[in-house]
């Protein structure tokens, strides 16, 4: 298991009031699969994954990941695993505006250190966008993408450094039916062909089928 | 990867737009800084055109120089004791004749020194500006102060006082024109040891062109009106980056949560920063030296190397923290917020 979760709490205070949204939460990931986080709105699903991935710290308990534990960690060393081993998918595609489909992929290469020399990442980004359907668009500003394509090209920005935890926070939520199909297709096919842990928040319940395990969160536990 | 080139490259316009303000700015503040300096140099290039060193006057004549009259057993001792000093003064007045009409000039003259040129009894040496005017060796002036007449021995440059010609004339025909064997002021250069004489008040060159009333007056004006620019220039920079940071925060928060460094995203607006300064810059000095050679001989504009380097460094400091100061909300940017944002607008 390359990461796990013990207890984890997270109270958010606004003004006197302290309110418990995680309250005790034990995960763990396994490579190649993907685990669906479902559950009511507000029951804790964006802070769960902001946490696991870092980008917030939690009140209590204790993330493991890789032989590290990323809740004794300061933020640069924090940064750095996000940048080396952590992808991200978010609901809308967040690309670079002034960047073309190539260039977020390379972006996201040099901000993980790649060794690779800059033939062999240029390389590796064709073959990422070619896995995603996108090689003939690489040279395409987000601005003429469709909004689909914007989210392949997003998909392939969040593993061409070939990282070992891929979050994604409802990332179908702004796509049709179709595309969403298309895309999630897409995550299944490599979270297991680079065996990659995937935790995915969802509402729709067509995209769990494409999920290896379902977990049903409830008031800040898993129900 | 260069973001701040790529980024500059493709939404070129806002770029662009910021790029002509700033060329715009410092170009009218290395023109207005050319003509402070060159009312400056017209008004008193007689006395910025001296070496460093001290001046003096009597302490009585309560900093006005033409009300000063230093008492002759003191001169003699101070041009004694001291090498190179020497003592001078200054009038205002006229000079009159058939061709050429009435010319106002300041009269100078000195015990003999390195800075002021000899002249003999009865000779006059102009400023060189007019020569331009149409004066020439040779010519003959009337003065209604003087029984004698005035002939024109040359022509020597940088001798402007109080936006008037200087016209160098021997101290005798100064003492028989002002009725008084006294000089005005002593200047002694910085090699010899500058120290306190009394009754007699001490000025550095710097201090004393602050005591004439119309230096002071125009010089605060105009450079008031310098580092307003200036201000404004680093302003701009400020405002310009915080109104895209703004739009960017989600970029940043986003480019932060997969891992870029914070240290990245301030590189890429400072080399923009520093690109559209530096190339607005070139072409703002270009164009205002440009201006200094075209500009007509009788306005006064001189903007020297030093003052526009000077000048251009401060454009760049104030660039720097124009950016910096709104690059802050970079650090601000947090990866949550960003995702959070995009959840909720769409
Ligand atoms: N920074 C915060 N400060 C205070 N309360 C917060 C903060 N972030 C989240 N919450 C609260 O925590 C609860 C859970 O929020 P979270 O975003 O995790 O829910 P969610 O399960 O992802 O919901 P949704 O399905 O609508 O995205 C909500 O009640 C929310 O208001
Ligand atoms: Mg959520």
């Amino acid at each position: 298991m390359i990461f796990t979760t013990q207890d984890i709490q997270k109270t958010f205070k606004t003004g006197e009031v302290a309110e418990e949204i995680l309250k005790g939460i034990d995960l763990s990931l396994t490579e190649g699969e993907i685990t669906a986080l479902v559950g009511a709105s507000g029951s804790g699903k964006s802070t769960l994954l902001t946490i696991a991935a870092g980008l917030q710290a939690a009140s209590g308990g204790e993330i493991h990941f890789d032989g590290g534990e990323l809740t004794a960690m300061n933020q640069e060393q924090i940064r750095k695993i996000r940048a080396q081993s952590f992808g991200f998918v978010f609901q809308s595609p967040h690309l670079v505006p002034f960047l073309t489909a190539e260039e977020q992929l390379l972006l996201m290469l040099e901000t993980a250190g790649s060794p690779l020399s800059k033939k062999q990442r240029r390389e590796e980004v064709d073959k990422m966008l070619h896995s995603v359907g996108m090689a003939h668009r690489k040279t395409a500003y987000p601005a003429s993408l469709s909004g689909g394509e914007k989210q392949r090209v997003a998909i392939a920005r969040a593993i061409v450094h070939q990282p070992k935890l891929l979050f994604a926070d409802e990332p179908t939520a702004s796509l049709d039916s179709t595309k969403s199909h298309e895309v999630m297709g897409l995550l299944q096919q490599l979270t297991k062909t680079l065996n990659i842990a995937t935790l995915m928040v969802t509402h729709e319940e067509d995209m769990l089928a494409y999920a290896d395990r379902v977990i049903t969160m409830k008031d800040g536990r898993f129900a | 990867m260069n973001l701040a080139w790529k980024e500059m490259k493709k939404s070129n316009t806002k770029f662009v737009i910021l790029g002509s303000i700033v060329f715009l700015i410092s170009l009218l503040t290395f023109i207005i800084s050319g003509l402070a300096n060159g009312l400056s140099q017209d008004n008193a290039a007689l006395i910025k055109n001296l070496p460093d060193g001290t001046i003096y006057m009597e302490t009585a004549a309560e900093e006005t120089h033409a009300l000063s009259a230093i008492d002759t057993d003191t001169e003699k001792q101070v041009l004694m004791e001291n090498d190179g000093a020497f003592a001078f003064s200054i009038q205002m007045g006229f000079l009159l004749n058939e061709q050429d009409g009435q010319q106002s000039v300041a009269f100078a003259t000195s015990t003999g020194s390195a800075e002021f040129p000899d002249v003999a009894k009865g000779d006059i040496i102009l400023d060189r500006s007019l020569e331009e005017d149409g004066i020439k060796q040779g010519d003959i002036f009337n003065n209604s102060q003087l029984e004698d007449e005035f002939t024109v021995a040359g022509f020597t440059d940088g001798a402007k006082y109080s936006h008037a010609a200087v016209a160098f004339i021997h101290p005798d025909d100064y003492a028989d024109m002002y009725r008084t064997e006294q000089m005005q002021m002593l200047f002694v250069p910085e090699t010899a040891q500058p120290r306190t004489v009394s009754g007699l008040q001490s000025f550095s060159t710097e201090e004393f062109l602050n005591t004439l009333p119309s230096y002071s007056a125009e010089q605060l004006s105009l450079s008031m009106i310098v580092w307003f620019l200036v201000v404004i220039s680093g302003m701009l920079f400020a405002i310009f980056f915080y109104m895209m940071n703004i739009q960017k925060l989600g970029l940043y928060g986003i480019l932060k949560a997969i891992g870029v460094k914070t240290g990245a995203l301030f590189r890429m607006i400072w080399t923009q920063m520093l690109v559209i300064t530096a190339i607005a810059l070139i072409l703002s000095i270009a164009i205002s030296q440009l201006f200094g050679r075209v500009a007509p001989s009788d306005m006064p504009f001189h903007l020297p190397v030093d003052a526009t380097l000077q000048l251009t460094a401060v454009f760049f400091i104030i660039g720097f923290f124009g950016a910096t100061l709104s690059g802050l909300q970079i650090r601000k940017a947090t990866p949550l917020q960003a995702i959070q944002q995009g959840e909720e607008s769409a």
